[in-house]
């Protein structure tokens, strides 16, 4: 019984710094932008694919698929901010969501022209051992995830706190207008995030895929629904809150399928999201100022 | 008429009653990611009643709007106070918990030596009333459009009267209709809950086309493209949403053009009709516009 | 003394209302220029056009020779135009320092900025002692200083301030306007907007009255002190 509660948490933790990583870019573009950009994910499933056909058609190796899936879902990051969010910067934040569904629609359509199997195998990012320590057992990739998640909120916390870029951040996150008056050019900023953030997106993407060694366009939506869901357990625009919001779902998702059934563990997941939000809308860890944007 | 021009105008109808029910939250300044939850619970309490109780449609259609109403108004209770993204993501928590429960329910009963009733992610099958009542596709198209013509008239009628304008002051300020002694929140459940039961009736008449329902048809797609039929049909009136339905259901997918591509090109249209266009393109100032020649002319 | 900013026939619009139509002014080089007027005449329209958070639809804006009418917010700050907005817009979630790096974000010169910081700090001692709190925990008047030495840190030719005064206690105001005497001996040249015409008098070598998107009044402290229809309406009585 212990046993499996400590194999579950060290599972969970390790998927759950998958979704850390989803949630901190989807956190960095809900900053910036006070907008949901429901492609986020898509544009990850995108990427991925890119790696997928590379993998098909030439020989590859473990890091040139993991930088083809950054890449093509920063590529496609960038083609959504053009069209969804940079139009729409001043009006109306439910245009631009639909917007940013349509192109959703547009990738996974494109995926599965030129894909058109439902399911293709992905390369493992190792094939060792797993490690033991004692009787619980843990995949190299999993310390792999826990390492990409921490390193990235480390360097994120530096890039925001001890750069000219991130003072120009945090000034579009807490004042557009004044970030303006400033000098600052905002548009500029806000294509940067997008890409910082989708490449972030599209690292956890293929962490994600090499793990369960296949993927599917349905890849897309799985990860805008993580990503939004460890936002918002965490607190809208906190990248912290994020983090935590991440490794919490991943853990209680674990505990869940073990004892419950991956169903039961999805209705789950949505019932602490729901209840959340009637009982604590700003999260567990609530942003600064938060609520007087949102 | 064609088999398959009674099949893609039935679906247009049918698809017609989430949109509306999308559409009106948003005229009252909510937007909704889970009416696909309450086009669930219609589809699936209607098929239970007529399927596995014999109850005869037009019953078991009412049966599933009050089911709908009452389920919207039950997420609705704890969530309308939320504002914008809150809404919408308490919303889709719903919509997705319904559909996993969907995806639960195993409750089967023995008929004619057939199994009939929801089997999990298996689905439904057998749904076939409308089938056994003799009523042919034609006249099911009919029905629905005749049903769809009744919800319109019934939105016209409220939004023409005073209703209406408490309706639309509260989507664009709801402090202002607060000042005014509106009780909002009260207000607010009201439309939820008709959204819900506009939603359930689509859903009802769905599984009656169908005959077979299975969970995922009621994803979070259905929820988003329905926001996305009101969005670019546009705000400003009841026909908005239904244009928007017929663009897509109709124009691009009945007419087989762009049969392989035609999400590339309705995804591309609706990004860039939304720039020149945020309000959809029956927006209120087209309507106003089209209102006052009209007035002119008379 | 030569023309720094100079402004003709602008419009700006919301929607079909023009809140400025057709305005046409100039400030001069080394000068306090003061702009009155009634709320919703227009002032903040003309400053947020000027400094391009705001589109004109027609009209020019030449600053020191160029045109940077309808230029983006950041071109503008580069060219040497900075602007302290009404109800001052510090960053709330910042600390003072950084916000008064972001208002040297277009500069490189790290050595320089930093010297820069602290003569903000000699001037305003009270953003010293608050130097790590976060801007949003400041008092008005404080966060009105920070404005004005964030503004300050892009070094400026031309100062804009949208009224400096708005919501401060008399004391408070009364420190505002001394450090504005203040920067204009060390030879700054600033574009104020002021409904304090009292206080206004005391600084400024130009006036404007601008109603309803217009600019109605043109002339120096001494016409703005004679005119008897102004004297009622902004200086309150008959004797200044």
């Amino acid at each position: 019984m212990l046993f499996d509660l400590l194999q579950n948490t060290l599972d969970g933790l390790a998927m759950g710094s998958a979704y850390a990583l989803l949630a901190v870019g989807f956190t960095l573009i809900f900053g910036v932008l006070r907008r949901v950009n429901l492609s986020y994910g898509p544009a990850i499933m995108f990427g991925a694919y890119c790696a997928t056909w590379v993998h098909l058609n030439f020989q590859a190796g473990v890091l040139a698929l993991a930088l083809i899936t950054i890449a093509g879902a920063a590529l496609a990051g960038a083609y959504v901010e053009r069209l969804c969010f940079a139009p729409h910067r001043n009006g109306s934040a439910i245009a631009a969501m639909v917007a940013s569904f349509a192109l959703w629609m547009q990738f996974e359509e494109l995926v599965t022209l030129v894909m058109p199997k439902h399911l293709y195998d992905f390369p493992p990012m190792l094939s060792a051992d797993p490690i033991s320590f004692g009787p619980l057992t843990l995949p190299i990739e999993a310390l792999v995830m826990l390492g990409c998640a921490l390193a990235i909120g480390f360097g994120l916390q530096r890039l925001l706190y001890r750069s000219r870029f991130g003072l120009a951040v945090r000034a579009v996150i807490d004042a557009p207008v004044a970030a303006q008056l400033a000098g600052i050019n905002v548009p500029r900023i806000l294509m940067q995030v997008f890409l910082l953030a989708s490449s972030i997106g599209g690292l956890a993407g293929y962490l994600i895929v090499s793990t369960h060694t296949q993927i599917t366009p349905m890849l897309g939506m799985w990860s805008t629904l993580k990503g939004l869901l460890a936002m918002m357990i965490g607190g809208l625009g906190s990248l912290p809150g994020a983090i935590v919001g991440g490794l919490l779902l991943g853990v209680l998702e674990a505990h869940s399928q073990w004892f419950l059934g991956p169903q039961s563990r999805d209705l789950l997941a949505y019932l602490l999201l729901f209840a959340l939000l009637a009982l604590r809308p700003f999260g567990l860890w609530r942003a600064r100022h938060a609520e007087t944007r949102a | 008429m064609s088999d398959y021009a009674i099949g893609v105008l039935t679906n247009i109808g049918l698809v017609s009653f989430i949109a509306l029910s999308a559409y009106l939250l948003l005229i009252a300044g909510e937007m909704s990611f889970g009416q696909q939850g309450f086009f669930g619970v219609g589809a699936y309490v209607a098929g239970i009643a007529t399927a596995m109780y014999g109850i005869p449609l037009p019953v078991a259609a009412v049966i599933a709007m009050a089911a709908g109403a009452a389920a919207a108004f039950l997420v609705g209770l704890p969530t309308l106070r939320l504002r914008g993204l809150y809404f919408a993501m308490a919303t889709l928590a719903a919509a997705e918990m319904l559909r996993i429960l969907f995806e639960l329910i195993h409750f089967q009963r023995e008929i004619d030596g057939e199994l009939v009733g929801p089997d999990g992610t298996q689905g439904f099958r057998s749904i076939r009333w409308v089938f056994e009542a003799g009523i042919e596709p034609a006249d099911f198209l009919v029905i629905v459009w005749a049903l769809l013509a009744l919800a319109v008239t019934a939105f016209i009628v409220v939004e023409r009267s005073r209703l209406g304008a408490t309706l639309r002051m509260l989507g664009e300020d709801p402090e202002l209709a607060r000042m005014l002694g509106i009780r909002v929140e009260r207000f607010k459940l009201g439309i939820a809950a008709a959204a819900g039961a506009f939603a359930a009736l689509g859903g009802a008449l769905y599984a009656h086309h169908n005959t077979y329902i299975e969970p995922r048809n009621f994803d979070i797609m259905l929820g988003v493209h329905s926001l996305a039929y009101a969005l670019i049909g546009g705000l400003g009136t009841v026909f908005g949403p239904l244009f928007g339905v017929l663009i897509d259901i109709g124009v691009l997918e009945g007419s087989r053009v762009f049969q392989g591509y035609r999400m590339i090109v309705f995804g591309g249209l609706v990004a860039l009709l939304l720039v020149v266009r945020p309000r959809g393109l029956l927006d209120e100032r087209f309507v106003h516009r089209l209102r006052f020649r009209a007035f002119r002319h008379t | 003394m030569s023309v720094l900013l100079e402004i003709s026939d602008l419009v700006t619009s919301y929607g079909k209302i023009e809140a400025l139509k057709g305005v046409s002014l100039s400030v001069e080089h080394g000068s306090i220029t003061c702009l009155l007027g009634p709320n919703g005449a227009g002032k903040t329209t003309l400053m947020m056009t000027t400094a391009g958070i705001l589109r004109p639809k027609r009209g020019s804006i030449r600053f020191s020779g160029s045109e940077i009418a309808g230029r983006a917010p950041h071109a503008i700050v580069a060219q040497g135009v900075a602007l302290v907005p009404e109800n001052r817009l510090v960053f709330p979630a910042m600390t003072v320092i950084d916000n008064l790096q972001a208002g040297a974000y277009q500069r490189n010169d790290r050595a320089e900025i930093a010297a820069d910081g602290e003569r903000m700090f000699e001037r305003f001692p009270r953003l010293k002692e608050r130097s790590a709190q976060l801007a949003g925990t400041l008092s008005g008047g404080e966060q009105q200083m920070l404005a004005v030495a964030r503004a300050l840190m892009s070094r400026p030719k031309l100062l804009l301030m949208d009224e400096p005064s708005l919501g401060l206690a008399p004391l408070v105001v009364e420190e505002i306007f001394r450090i504005i005497a203040e920067l204009h001996k060390d030879g700054a040249t600033i574009f104020l907007v002021e409904q304090n015409a009292h206080l206004a008098l005391k600084v400024a070598q130009h006036f404007y009255l601008m109603e309803q998107g217009k600019v109605s009044f043109s002339g120096t402290p001494g016409a703005l002190a004679e005119d008897e229809v102004i004297r009622r309406a902004y200086l309150g009585s008959a004797k200044s």
